[in-house]
């Protein structure tokens, strides 16, 4: 039952537990195969664990059911900590206990806090490493949970070298969430995914069909039939907004994808704009080179359109004709048209939004981020968001 | 049989653990992780150690998954029926004489468990590995033509590796055991480079380890991993130099990547100012 919980556990954690999974861990099991907490460790996220995104949370999972360790999502260094629970937790009870002052929110440095904290993760951590030390100080555990052995488990203190166990709590794994921000490895996985294979190339392969029936046409003669073989000839238009204050903050984000779109596809072209698109876009990020968004509009339909922009404007810029904030821009035509053609042209197409999805709501653009988003399938910048946008941009 | 590692490799006892665990089970290990972290010999030390047969198929993006278990010769087969077969020995009407059996048809038919490795299968399209799926979990395939089943009789050992190149699919994850191989901390890199090099001196080490690690650190497009160490190391002892900072000998076999190049060597030029 204990392991049951388990797996259970696992799932509210979105670890992606199955129940065939459990039957094939329960059968291991049996075989004889986790003899002890560290081998169960090793046995249990290889049946349950599939992808490297999901490591970091069954290790939070791990560490909370067997070690009694409540684990914040959030790696270390990362000021997102005071807003999970588990860091509320800890300083309700470090308070109540005496040891930090009642004021140390407003008084102490945030650095200092957030070290305080993860100091006492690890030297949770340690106390299971070692063995000497046992978590069941029942109750007075900083994280609340109680840490008494229970089913029968117990923490072996391996001798410590390179225990698999030992990693956790080092949050190897917590860049590749699914959340993650992107970094360039993870971006360059997610964008390969991203192919239009077509006949190109020159023929040099056999045509099988063709050869028999030619032949047979042939009276018996060998006909041999070649054909071409598929090839991957996918264009990609990259449209970025590069203007206004709002974008800003994003503006390395904006680089890292623009420069891996620059290395993934041979054919892929960009085009900068400012808030969002009218009558033309322009070839240099100084926005001096126009290009018609007409001519945009004549592009293959199969090309992938991204376009990159936090969508936050004044609504008038969306709605009205010459809406544009800037001069230069100034179009009888609202942008919402423009937009619209855009996406009736191009099938695959995509907004890549780099404010978070679970922000969009909250941000004072979230009026237009609505009205962009009923014309354009919307996505953030997390690797997450990219796959979905790549799963979009192939048409699935 | 457990597999334990060997005097040419480097067995990361947990990854060790994970090997015998997926023998035990009989199901497929998928490894994930940087080129260079050894998921490709791992499947070829097994083999070596275990003295088991190894299998191999490259997986590139054109292979459409069914030859790898068989092809049928068809031109040849064509050229027989059109000019005859006297002298050849094969037989026009027989159809498994322009069989030729790729490498999971040949695992397959092995009368001894061998080993099955198929290497980067990322590289093959998603409905390709939707096709091995089942292949790999039945352990049998049908030969289309003549409706023929080929079941293996000792299920292989298999290893899958992947440089997560392109997503793997859910389902295809589903039927292994995965495990992403992290890159090698300092102190098992060092019994890598141990298992290499005999008399290595131990300060030429310190010293390329210590700029390896922060190369590494510089976030590079393609940043070196350990076959480039193996390699640089190799160079340096072979000509005796002992690297540091301001001194780079060799870095075009750290780093590959023409725009890494550039950015080394303009990092480089800064730190000679400072």
């Amino acid at each position: 039952m204990f392991l049951n919980d388990f797996i259970l556990r696992l799932r509210d954690y979105g670890v992606p537990a199955s129940l065939t999974d459990a039957i094939d861990f329960y059968q291991g099991l049996e075989k004889g195969l986790a003899p002890d907490l560290e081998s169960l460790f090793v046995f249990a996220r290889l049946s349950f664990v599939r992808r490297v995104e999901h490591m970091d949370a069954y290790e939070r999972a791990f560490a909370f059911h067997f070690l009694g360790i409540d684990l914040p999502r959030v790696a270390e260094g990362d000021p997102e900590l005071f807003n999970t629970k588990q860091f509320r937790e800890w300083l309700r009870q470090t308070i109540a206990k005496g040891d930090l002052p009642r004021q140390a929110i407003w008084t102490m440095r945030p650095e200092e806090l957030m070290k305080r904290f993860w100091d006492t993760v690890r030297e949770q951590m340690k106390a299971h490493h070692g063995g000497s030390r046992w978590i069941g100080t029942r109750g007075n555990s900083p994280f609340g949970h109680s840490g008494s052995a229970r089913g029968g488990v117990r923490v072996f203190g391996k001798s410590g070298n390179r225990s698999a166990l030992k990693v956790v709590g080092e949050r190897k794994y917590v860049d590749y969430s699914d959340a993650a921000s992107l970094r360039g490895e993870n971006l360059r996985q997610a964008l390969a995914m991203l192919k239009n294979l077509i006949p190109a190339g020159p023929r040099d392969q056999l045509d099988i069909d063709e050869t028999i029936y030619e032949s047979a046409k042939n009276g018996g003669e060998i006909d041999l039939v070649f054909k071409r073989s598929l090839l991957d000839r996918i264009e990609v238009v990259l449209l970025i907004d590069n203007g206004g204050y709002s974008m800003l903050p994003h503006v390395e984000l904006t680089r890292l994808l623009f420069s891996k779109i620059k290395n993934r596809f041979r054919r892929a072209s960009t085009y900068f704009f400012h808030n969002t698109v009218y009558g033309s876009v322009f070839r240099d990020p100084m926005r001096r080179q126009r290009l018609p968004t007409a001519e945009l509009l004549r592009r293959n339909p199969d090309t992938r359109l991204l376009i990159l922009g936090d969508a936050a404007m004044a609504p008038e810029e969306l709605h009205l004709s010459r809406g544009a904030i800037s001069w230069d821009a100034e179009d009888d035509e609202p942008s919402l048209t423009w937009l619209e053609r855009l996406r009736e042209r191009f099938a695959h197409s995509v907004w890549l939004n780099p404010v978070a999805k679970e922000e969009w709501r909250e941000t004072y653009g979230y009026p237009t981020i609505e009205a962009v988003g009923r014309i354009f399938p919307m996505e953030d910048l997390t690797l997450g968001g990219i796959r979905r946008a790549v799963d979009l941009l192939n048409g699935l | 049989m457990e597999f334990q590692g060997s005097d040419k490799y480097y067995l990361d006892p947990e990854l060790g653990a994970i090997v015998n665990i997926a023998m035990v089970m009989e199901k497929p290990l998928l490894l994930t992780g940087e080129a260079g972290t050894g998921k490709t010999q791992l499947a070829l030390e097994i083999s070596r150690t275990l003295g088991m047969d190894i299998e191999v198929l490259r997986c590139k993006s054109t292979i459409k998954g069914e030859e790898s278990c068989y092809v049928q010769d068809t031109v040849l087969r064509l050229n027989d029926a059109r000019f005859g077969t006297e002298a050849t020995g094969r037989d026009v009407n027989e159809f498994f004489d322009y069989v030729i059996w790729g490498p999971i048809g040949r695992a397959f038919r092995s009368e001894k468990r061998v080993v099955l490795l198929l290497d980067e299968i990322d590289k093959t399209e998603s409905d390709v590995q939707d096709n091995l799926l089942d292949v790999l979990e039945d352990c049998e395939f049908t030969i289309r033509e003549v409706n023929r089943v080929v079941r293996a009789e000792k299920r292989p050992v298999i290893v899958i590796t992947s440089n997560a190149k392109r997503e793997l699919s859910d389902p295809f994850l589903r039927r292994c055991y995965c495990h992403h191989i992290a890159f090698p901390e300092p102190e098992a890199m060092r019994e890598i480079v141990a298992l290499h090099f005999q008399d290595l001196d131990q300060g030429l080490l310190d010293a390329a380890l210590a700029i390896f690690y922060e190369l590494r650190q510089r976030g590079y497009e393609k940043p070196p991993a350990t076959s480039e160490l193996l390699n640089w190391l190799g160079a340096l002892q072979h000509e005796r130099i002992t690297p540091d900072r301001l001194n780079m000998p060799f870095v075009g076999t750290l780093l590959k990547r023409t725009e890494d190049l550039l950015a080394f060597r303009q990092g480089g030029k800064h730190s000679q100012i400072h």
